[in-house]
């Protein structure tokens, strides 16, 4: 650890910091470009000279390439490096438009903060400026190449940290163009990120384009909801509407960065239909008589049918606060416990993830510090995006991928793939788990497994299932010894999938629940941000329950599909309007708190025009409130966050630092279950013949949130079959192809993509919301199914 | 007079095999797979006092001394045949006559490091030399000199010419591995140097054509020899030496290492064209600080060039006649390394642009004091900061103005106008 | 984009790709092969090379585009390339290039209209011993005069026709 003096101050830091790192812990930010936490240093912008008084190296340098030393003198105000800083950003400035009153980065722009920083002011230069035309790059970013300081950000930000490889740098000397070959849209799933991680107006956010100055808006910290990882983002809002999120950094998890599903999947907040009013029977009603209505009704069912005629669902989309709530609602009528999740294979697979004891759990951090990672049923482009970029980095530093999926799992970094049929995972797994010896074909996988020194195994609960994710688990724990630890981590469907599961402990499922609506003896079914309609696998006989209750009432900020049959529909807030606590898929607390309140968006109300000339004592739309506010109510408690999380935390040990946690900051993980893992049995799988059909989660359409986000419209796939070739060949489908799917009740006609880097045998269907393919669901197991062909392409 | 490099050549002239073989060519490599230990050769290299002929002038030995020659895995030699520093063709001249001694020079040093794969980067337009390297590079295979078991040793090399498109910046060395591997050639940042990782990340060394065809004569003739052929006492061997500019007699001599410019301009180059006057040189390629007439006894050599504040560099000699007017030749170099600039770092891709702008400005008559002074803060500024050398070394000739010119600066901005006839290199831009 | 290169040419571009380390290596050689077939590399060609290579095009035009002797948008049948370095400036290479303007009867940068020659810029060839210097096409010219430069111009105009 070298101690040196910067600005006669003295600091220690640890071996391997670069000096400019150094004055950044003293608080001493010397100008600098091409410098980025993330992205390291290049030496390329030449801004971040300190003049070097004392120590192994001397004179004027770069401070970011040079690594601190004991005994360095280092000063930032020596008048030399202050006038050379001028200079670089004269030069820097040469070209530049000064176009800052039109540029969308105008108030957050490192260029300008740098200039004042640098002390430059007057441009001497009076020679021609160089200028450029722009390119398309899509839906996302907008480009402005004027304005670009040649920092080089965007290439490492795109092409290292990202894989990219359509935008990069072209040309040389002062006519150097970051852009792509040709016009068309950025293929990588995180090229969102330029847009933070350009220091200039050059990349800025396309959809969020001219709508607010940087000052304007209201931002805080918080937690993206688009998947279970929970990114650290800063979501942006003004005029009562959601304009952008940009990636907030939480080093255990995102670092600085996020995913365009992330960062573009914001809209559904200012959704147009979104519900905003509480409505019995479709008619606008107070909150407080919805709030009575619901109470009255509920007792009136209950002193009719019984405590076990009412129903409440939470889900892994509302925070641990509101669905603990809906426990002490339950409990305070005499019902049955909530049931957590519409989906009851996936409700079991998260909570067989919660049973992980906590020290085994991987975070990103660790996924990109691992040298080997094991990929068993997990797709995480489409199940937990940010995963794809963390294991990008093990392989920059040397890592190894080993995929095993009947899905054409792809990452942006280099992987071993092999394909598996479902129960091939289940049985390599348990074979694992248990020390079995593993088919020939896996043997490469056993070897690098033994010579691993940071191994993590990665698997998804949608394929992996209950079973799966014990084995994945208790494999971890099987092959982590003194000498090296084995982590795991587990794919959940939703944001906070991990603390409802864990509130669900052994509580009913929702397959009890559907059988216990259909034999009649539920009246009621109380919905917490859930949408059985939209995720529950077994439709009919949902449908035939649903007829049979007497009354339906809805949390939900989304405009779903069970909130349009309610009786009584409750508008709640989206995350970024209220307080509350998300639980990741490792067992992460992460608090969040309200960015901006709720209101109809000025652009509805007004069309876009000046705001309306009628006034109101009232905000329009102002009325969803915080889902757990409204349940604290109902149960007749204080409205008041703190207390019910420490109410919560005595209740449940396992979330004992639950009161301490801070909306900022990097989380805290819960604490490990008392109980031992439990230990998979022997898996013997049976031969099938026919096809099987496995519905799978997709980058853009799955995620429900999201699917509501228009910024996304543009990128969100149409339906299609992914056949094997081999398969194709067999039944004479050839890619593009019209064929139809039957399986079950259901027949579809598709177009046919194929591919050879797939388990044979299988027939994947995406899973794209508010299409076709929405009754796919992923999370169950394969079913039988028929292709034919039907035209050709 | 001692020839080495430039013993076999006659004009329009490219030695083969047979002649090569006949004048003493591949006895050292014959001596060295027979009787030399690769140790022995480095050693021998290293007492020969050779610096590196590619501008740096580094210690060659010193350079291979730094080598992991016994790390396991791949290894590579790199011979540089950029040559784009304007006013340097002493590369091109001695792989047009003897491109042997290329080849020669590079199976030995590989011995001497124990590598067994050696690429030549030669620019595109080197034509002629390409030619002359192929086939040399498949004459020397086929005499069993180079290729598996080279004279029925147990030592193979193969070599590889790979070509360049043509970039000043090529020939910075980092830049160069990076082009070769199909990169953008920008350079890389040192440490790591390219003898820790280099060519595909592995150890590599790097040195200029000329540098590596004196390996043979080193181990034939020996360091002593090599070392005393030299003209001053600090000096070794002999030097190609490009004369060029504004001179009656122009071409590329062998000369041994420190002849004075004056005998350089005067015995060798024919004196100064049109009967006019030596008012300056480049001693040693564009980027080297100019010298006056007062320093005609100079030797070209790298210690006492560093003495007057200038550099041998590559050793092409370019000579500017009274009628020369500085500030327009040194925005002509500015205007190259401007060109020539990678891009990617601040203080030259910007900077440049910018020291251009502001000698227009003096050279058109339009120049103010202040921007004088400007030139002199921009030469204070990109001095030494920039990422690699080129930026420094594009500075050489603004600093050799503002140090030896001042006042012919100067007296643009007082007379408003180019005081000297020969100004017109603004009408190009 | 099978006219940019022959199926022959393809095929020997291939095996040479196999024999190097990484493919990327010959990115220069194939883009210069693209060239001398059809004068100039267009889009297509990039992606050809991009093929070639195993890469994306933006990363073969990353390259190509660093190179200024690697024409990324049409020229004329010839590409003149007159040096404009130091050795050739003090010889007059200014007049040269003002004439080669003058009867070419464009600026830097343009193709004739018969669509013979490009003009354009070079630094340093190599050839300062008999500055002032230029390339057509492949071939270097020294020691260049108004009248030499005509005569050159007139023979190489004549064998484009030819
Ligand atoms: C901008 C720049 C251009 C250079 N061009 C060449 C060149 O064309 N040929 C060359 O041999 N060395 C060139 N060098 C020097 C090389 O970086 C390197 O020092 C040299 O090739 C090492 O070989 P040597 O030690 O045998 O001289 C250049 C250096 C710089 C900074
Ligand atoms: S586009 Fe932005 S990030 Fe990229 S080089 Fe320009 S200023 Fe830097
Ligand atoms: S990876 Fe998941 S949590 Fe992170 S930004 Fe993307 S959707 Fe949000
Ligand atoms: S000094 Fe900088 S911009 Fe110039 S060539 Fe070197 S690295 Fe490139
Ligand atoms: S931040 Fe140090 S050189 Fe750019
Ligand atoms: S300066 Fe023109 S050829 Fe060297």
């Amino acid at each position: 650890m070298p101690t040196l003096i910067i600005d006669n101050q003295s600091v220690t830091v640890p071996e391997g910091t670069n000096v400019l790192e150094a004055a950044q812990q003293l608080g001493i930010v010397v100008p600098h470009f091409c410098y980025h936490e993330a992205l390291g240093a290049v030496g390329a912008c030449r801004l971040c000279a300190m003049l070097f008084i004392d120590g192994p190296v001397k004179g004027m340098q770069m401070s970011c390439m040079v690594e601190a030393k004991d005994g360095m003198v280092v000063s930032t105000e020596a008048p030399e490096a202050v006038a050379y800083r001028g200079q670089v950003i004269e030069w820097l400035m040469l070209n530049h438009p000064h176009d800052c009153p039109v540029c969308d980065e105008g108030g957050e722009c490192q260029l300008q903060d740098m200039t004042v920083a640098s002390g430059h002011s007057v441009r001497r230069y009076t020679g021609k400026k160089r200028t450029y035309l722009n390119q398309d790059l899509g839906p996302f970013i907008h480009h402005e190449m004027n304005r670009c300081i040649q920092c080089y950000r965007c290439v490492r930000t795109y092409q290292d940290y990202c894989g990219g490889t359509d935008y990069g740098v072209l040309g040389s000397n002062q006519r150097l163009y970051f852009g792509r070959f040709q016009d068309g849209p950025l293929e990588s799933p995180f090229a969102g990120n330029l847009i933070d991680l350009c220091p200039t107006g050059v990349l800025t956010n396309k959809p969020y384009r001219f709508t607010s100055r940087f000052w304007d808006l209201q931002e805080a910290p918080s937690v993206c909801p688009h998947c279970s990882l929970g990114c650290a983002t800063i979501p942006g809002a003004r005029f009562r509407e959601l304009q952008r999120v940009r990636s907030g950094n939480n080093p255990e998890i995102n670092g600085c960065f996020i995913c365009d599903r992330g960062r573009f999947g914001y809209d559904y907040v200012n959704h147009s239909d979104r519900p905003r009013t509480p409505l019995l029977h479709g008619e606008e009603i107070p909150w407080n008589e919805a709030l009575e209505t619901l109470l009255q009704r509920l007792t009136k069912l209950i002193e009719c049918h019984g405590s076990d005629s009412i129903a409440l669902l939470g889900s892994g989309r509302a925070s641990l606060e509101a669905n603990y709530l809906l426990q002490r609602l339950s409990e305070q009528l005499g019902s049955a416990a909530p049931v957590y999740g519409s989906h009851a294979g996936r409700d079991r697979a998260a909570r067989a993830a919660t049973t992980l004891p906590t020290e085994l759990s991987a975070s990103l951090a660790d996924v990109r510090n691992s040298d080997l990672i094991l990929l068993t049923g997990a797709d995480p482009l489409a199940e937990g995006p940010m995963l794809a970029l963390a294991i990008r980095q093990a392989v920059r530093n040397g890592g190894r991928v080993m995929i095993c999926d009947p899905r054409p799992v792809e990452l942006p970094c280099s992987t071993e793939y092999l394909a598996c049929q479902p129960q091939e995972l289940l049985q390599l797994l348990s074979a694992l788990s248990l020390g079995e010896t593993l088919p020939t074909k896996l043997q490469p996988l056993v070897e690098a497994l033994q010579l691993a020194q940071r191994p993590v195994l990665i698997g998804g609960g949608d394929l992996l299932g209950a079973e799966g994710t014990t084995a994945l688990l208790a494999a971890a724990q099987k092959l982590n010894s003194e000498d090296r630890s084995c982590l795991a981590m587990v794919l959940l469907p939703e944001a906070n999938s991990f603390g409802a599961a864990l509130l669900a402990a052994d509580g009913p499922d929702f397959e009890q629940l559907l059988a216990d609506m259909a034999s009649g003896r539920i009246k009621a079914l109380v919905c917490l941000e859930a949408d059985p309609l939209t995720d529950c696998p077994d439709r009919q006989q949902l449908l035939q329950g649903l007829e049979q209750l007497d009354f339906l009432a809805v949390f939900d900020h989304l405009p779903s599909l069970i909130a349009a049959k309610a009786d009584l529909l409750l508008p709640t807030t989206a995350l970024a309007e209220g307080a509350g606590t998300l639980i990741n898929n490792e067992g992460r607390m992460q608090a969040f708190a309200p960015v901006f309140s709720p209101g109809q968006p000025l652009r509805i109300t007004s069309q876009g025009n000046h705001p309306p000339r009628s006034f109101s004592t009232t905000t329009p739309g102002a009325l969803p409130c915080q889902a757990w506010a409204l349940l604290a109510k109902l149960c007749d408690l204080p409205v008041d966050l703190a207390k019910i999380r420490r109410e919560l935390a005595t209740q449940e040990p396992r979330l004992a630092g639950l009161p301490d946690l801070l909306a900022e900051g990097s989380g805290q993980r819960i604490q490990s279950a008392d109980k031992p893992l439990s230990q998979p049995h022997a898996l013997i799988t049976e031969q099938v013949d026919a096809l099987q059909l496995l519905a799978c989660e997709t980058l853009y359409g799955s995620e429900v949130l999201s699917a509501h986000s228009s910024p996304l419209d543009p990128v969100r796939p149409q339906p299609y079959l992914l056949l094997h070739e081999l398969d194709a060949d067999r039944l004479g489908i050839a890619a593009g192809d019209l064929v139809r799917l039957s399986a079950g009740e259901i027949q579809l006609t598709l177009p046919a993509q194929l591919s050879d880097r797939m388990a044979a045998g299988v027939v994947i269907v995406p899973h794209l919301r508010r299409t076709e393919l929405e009754s796919f669901y992923p999370g169950q197991p394969s079913q039988p199914c028929r292709v034919e062909k039907v035209s050709a392409l | 007079m001692s020839q080495l490099l430039f013993k076999n050549r006659r004009p329009n002239h490219t030695v083969l095999l047979d002649e090569y073989r006949q004048n003493g060519g591949y006895q050292g490599l014959e001596k060295a797979l027979r009787e030399l230990q690769p140790a022995q050769i480095r050693d021998e290299v290293k007492a020969s006092g050779l610096r590196g002929r590619g501008g740096a002038g580094f210690s060659t030995g010193l350079k291979w001394s730094f080598f992991p020659f016994d790390a396991p895995g791949d290894k590579y030699l790199v011979c540089n045949g950029d040559e784009m520093e304007p006013g340097t063709f002493k590369d091109r001249a001695l792989l047009e006559a003897d491109p042997h001694q290329l080849v020669e020079g590079m199976v030995l040093s590989a011995y001497a490091l124990n590598i067994t794969t050696g690429y030549i980067f030669l620019r595109y337009a080197y034509d002629q030399c390409y030619a002359n390297l192929q086939r040399a590079i498949a004459e020397a295979k086929q005499a069993g000199l180079l290729g598996r078991n080279i004279l029925g040793s147990d030592f193979s090399f193969e070599l590889h010419v790979h070509r360049s498109a043509g970039r000043y910046i090529c020939g910075e060395e980092t830049a160069l591995l990076n082009g070769l591997e199909g990169k953008r050639p920008n350079p890389r940042s040192k440490p790591p140097f390219p003898a820790i990782k280099g060519l595909f990340a592995k150890p590599t060394v790097l040195n200029n054509i000329e540098t590596l065809a004196n390996i043979p004569h080193i181990v034939n003739g020996g360091a002593q020899w090599f070392s005393d052929l030299a003209l001053t006492e600090e000096g070794a061997g002999t030097k190609l030496y490009g004369l060029a500019g504004h001179l009656n007699n122009r071409g590329c001599v062998e000369l041994p290492m420190g002849v004075t410019i004056g005998e350089l301009v005067e015995e060798h180059g024919g004196g100064v064209w049109q009967g006019r006057k030596f008012k300056a040189c480049l001693p040693g390629g564009a980027s080297t600080p100019y010298l006056t007439a007062a320093h005609l006894d100079v030797a070209m050599d790298y210690v006492p060039l560093e003495a007057v504040k200038t550099r041998l560099g590559t050793g092409g000699l370019v000579v500017f006649d009274d009628q020369t007017c500085m500030v327009a030749a040194t925005l002509n170099l500015m205007r190259f390394f401007a060109r020539e600039s990678c891009g990617w770092c601040t203080p030259c891709r910007d900077g440049l642009p910018m020291v251009c702008w502001v000698l227009e400005k003096i050279e058109s008559g339009q120049g103010t004091v202040d921007d004088v002074a400007m030139l002199r803060e921009l030469l204070g500024h990109i001095n030494g900061r920039s990422f690699c050398a080129l930026a420094l070394g594009a500075m050489g000739p603004v600093d050799g103005l503002l140090r030896l010119f001042e006042e012919e600066v100067l007296d643009h901005v007082k007379k408003g106008r180019c005081p000297l006839p020969r100004n017109s290199s603004l009408k190009e831009s | 984009m099978a006219e940019l290169l022959s199926a022959e040419e393809i095929i020997e571009l291939k095996g040479q790709i196999a024999a190097v380390h990484e493919p990327r290596e010959l990115i220069i050689e194939v883009l210069q092969a693209v060239q001398k077939s059809h004068g100039w590399v267009p889009d297509a060609g990039v992606k050809l090379a991009a093929e070639l290579l195993g890469l994306s095009p933006l990363q073969v035009d990353e390259v190509a585009t660093f190179y200024d002797k690697i024409y990324r948008s049409p020229v004329g049948r010839k590409v003149i390339h007159v040096c404009d370095s130091i050795c050739c400036w003090t010889r007059g290479t200014e007049l040269v290039y003002r004439h080669l303007q003058q009867v070419l009867g464009i600026v830097p940068g343009e193709t004739t209209s018969d669509g013979c020659f490009t003009l354009l810029p070079t630094c340093c060839l190599g050839a300062c011993d008999k500055s002032p210097a230029m390339r057509i096409g492949d071939r270097l010219y020294g020691e260049l005069t108004v009248e030499r430069v005509n005569t050159i111009l007139a023979d190489e105009r004549q064998e484009t026709e030819a």
